[in-house]
């Protein structure tokens, strides 16, 4: 049996506003590594949680003109240098034909980073997450909200985080363990 | 005036003696861009003339883009744009004194185009031009332009005064009338639109065709027309009006839609110069051949890289669009650079030797600005600036972008 080590406390509330107002006193206490579950997107709770935004669109930018560039180098090396033949007269290699190409290459390869970096980003696929231990939790898809302080949190004390959670509305709070 | 469905503290009617103020100006405008267009006219009516559409056509596509968009809203019942449209609808609806500006196009007929001189088209020997000839003909062209106006005034004042007609409370029976004549309203407008474009600009060149060439001219007007409305709004912002109402979330959708027609125009601008290049067939390169001679080439390169590369890359970032310095500054710019575009169409078929901006060009968009701006303005005056009693307003002033 791997070792057990512990994910962090996790506190349930019945409202978006609950958990919105906890979420903004965990802060206020110096929490930063935390995370929400929702039902629903819940406006404001990513500033709540002092989410960052999200560096996904320089990854898309980023593979975007590695597209662009693969596809001029595609064109200009197959068609000019490495087995050149003329076709109805037309240059071997210009920009006019080759900008579909391009653009096409520039769509396909930004959308290969977007999809690649947000599973990165999201730590995806992945089979199992600690949550899902607790019994509770299985409401999320329905009516309830929940607030987790993670482990790794600097301000993180096991028993303290947790009551304080629990100090600030939750109908309930528990210690959630990983597989280590 | 102020009714009770002020949705927020700020109010939405403008202020009597700022609406003066802003009045005297565009009379101002008007009054001496005519008087300096008249003299123009009289000592030099062949440069007027291509001056004058020039300007002419920049209000006018404008103004498609003000109709199309508006009816957008409403057939996709758009809840973002509530807080703008009303400022889009005033665009919209000086789309039936655009009939007025074209008196000076319609005395311009015989000098600016080749096929209005009696005999241009030689049926005898040249069987093929047998439609073109019919479709110059007179009765079919003053058809075409009583059609043109009508539907495009027709289309404006029923989308307009529907909208006006719920300032005072939300209406069942305004709103079915506003879903009701969108979409049929786009199909005619698009055709009236593309056939527009057709027989003011590209038959210029009597020869020369191409098949996108409408929905070319089409997409500059939408993507001036979004400029219009955000250089508006921002500069009602600058007056202390609607600081509440547009929000930093509108005018990022506005920033999303100027990036957006940014890349429309430059995808059917492109799809008709690639054709062309392909085909390499000589009736219909000569239309970049002209364009490419003398300085005409230097143009050419400045819509390139000016209508594409310039405002593709400063609306690239979310950032960018949430910066109202950086989307007001592009707004200006696209203006600028949709008048050159027109330019570009226009001009290499009037004088087809050199670019240069001469004199009459400026009074002539004076003249056509000032009546257009008037029309524009008459409408703010004792009105709401948002359509203050839509049904969709308090979920336009909650708009929020992930």
């Amino acid at each position: 049996m791997a070792q057990k080590k512990l994910y962090g406390a996790v506190a349930e509330f019945p409202s978006p506003a609950a958990l919105l107002e906890a979420a903004r006193r965990m802060r206020e206490h110096g929490y930063t590594r935390m995370d929400a579950c929702t039902p629903f997107p819940v406006h404001g709770l990513d500033q709540v949680l002092g989410i960052p935004h999200s560096p996904l669109g320089y990854i898309a930018f980023l593979g975007g003109a590695a597209g662009f560039v693969a596809a001029i180098l595609l064109q200009w090396w197959t068609g000019a240098v490495d087995y050149p033949l003329i076709i109805g007269a037309k240059p071997l290699f210009a920009f006019e034909p080759s900008i579909p190409i391009i653009f096409e290459l520039t769509v396909l390869f930004s959308a290969f980073a977007t999809v690649g970096g947000m599973l990165t980003l999201n730590r995806l696929p992945r089979l199992h997450h600690p949550l899902f231990e607790l019994d509770a939790f299985r409401r999320v898809t329905n009516d309830r909200f929940f607030l987790a302080v993670e482990a790794e949190d600097p301000k993180f004390r096991s028993d303290e985080t947790k009551a304080l959670l629990e100090s600030l509305g939750a109908k309930g709070a528990a210690l959630v363990e990983e597989e280590g | 005036m102020e009714t009770s469905l002020q949705q927020n503290r700020e109010s939405y009617y403008l202020d009597e003696a700022l609406w003066n103020k802003i009045r005297n100006v565009l009379l101002l405008v008007a009054v001496v861009g005519w008087a300096a267009s008249a003299y123009g006219w009289a000592a030099d009516g062949y440069n007027f003339y291509g001056s004058y559409l020039v300007n002419f056509m920049f209000w006018l596509t404008i103004g498609w883009g003000a109709a199309f968009f508006v009816a957008v809203q409403h057939i996709t019942t758009a809840a973002w744009s509530v807080t703008v449209r009303r400022i889009m609808e005033n665009v919209m609806i000086t789309l039936p004194v655009m009939a007025f500006l074209f008196i000076p196009v319609a005395v311009g007929i015989p000098t600016l185009y080749e096929w209005a001189q009696p005999g241009y088209f030689d049926i005898e020997h040249n069987p093929n031009l047998q439609f073109k000839a019919l479709f110059f003909s007179a009765p079919l062209y003053v058809a075409r332009v009583v059609t043109y106006f009508f539907v495009w005034s027709a289309l404006a004042v029923v989308l307009y005064q529907n909208s006006v007609a719920q300032d005072q409370g939300p209406s069942e029976e305004a709103r079915r009338n506003l879903r009701w004549w969108s979409a049929p309203g786009v199909l005619v407008l698009t055709a009236t639109v593309t056939m527009a474009s057709v027989d003011w600009i590209m038959s210029l060149d009597p020869h020369w065709y191409s098949t996108i060439f409408g929905i070319y001219v089409f997409s500059g007007g939408a993507l001036a027309f979004i400029a219009l409305v955000t250089l508006v709004a921002l500069a009602l912002r600058k007056a202390g009006y609607l600081r509440e109402t547009i929000t930093i979330e509108h005018y990022h959708d506005l920033g999303k839609w100027m990036f957006a027609l940014t890349v429309w125009w430059a995808y059917i601008a492109f799809s008709q110069y690639l054709l062309i290049w392909y085909a390499d067939l000589p009736e219909e390169t000569v239309f970049f051949k002209h364009r490419m001679e003398g300085t005409w080439i230097y143009l050419s390169a400045l819509l390139l890289v000016g209508h594409f590369i310039v405002p593709f890359l400063a609306l690239l970032s979310r950032a960018a669009k949430r910066n109202l310095a950086v989307l007001g500054l592009t707004a200006f710019w696209i203006l600028v650079i949709h008048g050159m575009d027109l330019h570009w169409l226009i001009l290499p078929s009037v004088h087809p030797h050199n670019f240069h901006i001469q004199w009459l060009d400026v009074t002539t968009f004076l003249a056509t600005g000032g009546v257009f701006g008037l029309a524009f303005w008459r409408r703010f005056r004792r009105r709401a600036m948002v359509p203050a009693g839509d049904v969709r307003l308090p979920e336009s002033l909650a708009h929020h972008n992930i």
